[in-house]
């Protein structure tokens, strides 16, 4: 009875129309509030001053990168048919799971190293910078997306429509 | 401030995951191109956030905790193509970006916490690299006395 309740409130996937613009409030609010933008990659690096105890480390960064997990743990748990577990789409299944492993390893050094070279990420640049209709900021974007498109439909032809 | 900071990412990590951007497959679909879903989430926020910002910056918003709210445009640099690119061909492989597999994480898909591990990484990894131009420098004026 509250699995059926649950199922009625809370779909696998809201609607962009829903999602979309209550991100852009939370981007608006952050800004209005502290001057501050909404980037993940911006949080990493704070947690990784506060990790190695580095002076003017912004703690309520950190904070925000820990309530990034809490709030998606919560839809984790509201959401009926989540599992914790190992499983990782389409990916997971071309892959054993130490070459899967290494694999999404190596990807995030790619996208780490690249956010920090161009000063942001898909949240930072691609929904705080192109808010603020920042030059760099679109350029950023444009040449992530195209370049992830390309790769994944190359990947896509290459291992003849698996991935 | 602590506090504050929790609460953004509480509701940013609840809505990316209400909207499935933890989820390997949504986003590979739409690296695809079979989906529009994203795009369309993307272009809604960036036109929400757009139109808010333009309306804070009109009336010279003054921050409760920041001063007066600026909005900040950079000019393009050769490193925001090519870091761009890097972090491209990394999202199409992982099909999750810093913020999301954070989603990934807490939904409970734990194989998000390698993309964690390579983020923070590749973090240390670009810094280490970009605090070494007088290395650099050296080679260049070695360099350069040896032409002289």
């Amino acid at each position: 009875m509250l699995g059926a309740v649950m199922i009625e409130a809370f779909p696998s996937q809201l609607p962009w129309y829903v999602i979309g613009p209550a991100i852009g409030l939370l981007v608006i609010g952050l800004f209005a509030i502290a001057n501050k933008p909404l980037g993940a990659s911006g949080a990493y690096m704070q947690v990784l001053f506060f990790w190695q105890h580095r002076a003017g480390t912004e703690v309520w960064r950190c904070c925000y990168y820990v309530g990034i997990i809490a709030g998606a743990a919560l839809v984790g748990v509201l959401r009926p048919g989540s599992s914790v577990g190992l499983q990782y789409g389409l990916l997971g299944q071309a892959l054993p799971l130490p070459l899967l492993a290494l694999v999404l390893f190596t990807a995030g050094i790619a996208m780490g190293y690249g956010a920090r070279w161009a000063g942001g990420c898909t949240s930072g640049h691609g929904l705080c910078g192109t808010s603020q209709l920042s030059p760099a900021s679109f350029a950023v974007t444009i040449t992530f997306f195209a370049v992830a498109v390309g790769v994944t439909l190359v990947l896509h032809a290459l291992t003849g429509g698996l991935l | 401030m602590k506090r504050l900071g929790f609460l953004f990412g509480l509701l940013f990590g609840f809505l990316l995951a209400a909207g499935r951007l933890n989820d390997y497959t949504a986003i590979h679909d739409m690296l695809l191109l079979r989906s529009s879903y994203f795009y369309l989430l993307m272009a809604a926020t960036v036109f929400v956030g757009m139109a808010g910002l333009q309306l804070l910056a009109r009336v010279h918003w003054i921050t409760p905790l920041g001063g007066p709210f600026t909005p900040s445009r950079a000019r393009v640099e050769r490193r925001h193509v090519l870091g761009g690119a890097i972090f491209g061909l990394g999202w199409a492989v992982a099909g999750t970006c810093p913020g999301a597999v954070l989603a990934m994480v807490g939904v409970g898909n734990l194989m998000g916490l390698f993309v964690v591990a390579g983020l923070f990484v590749g973090l240390m990894l670009q810094g280490w690299v970009s605090e070494r131009p007088t290395a650099r420098q050296a080679v260049a004026a070695h360099a350069g006395l040896a032409r002289a």
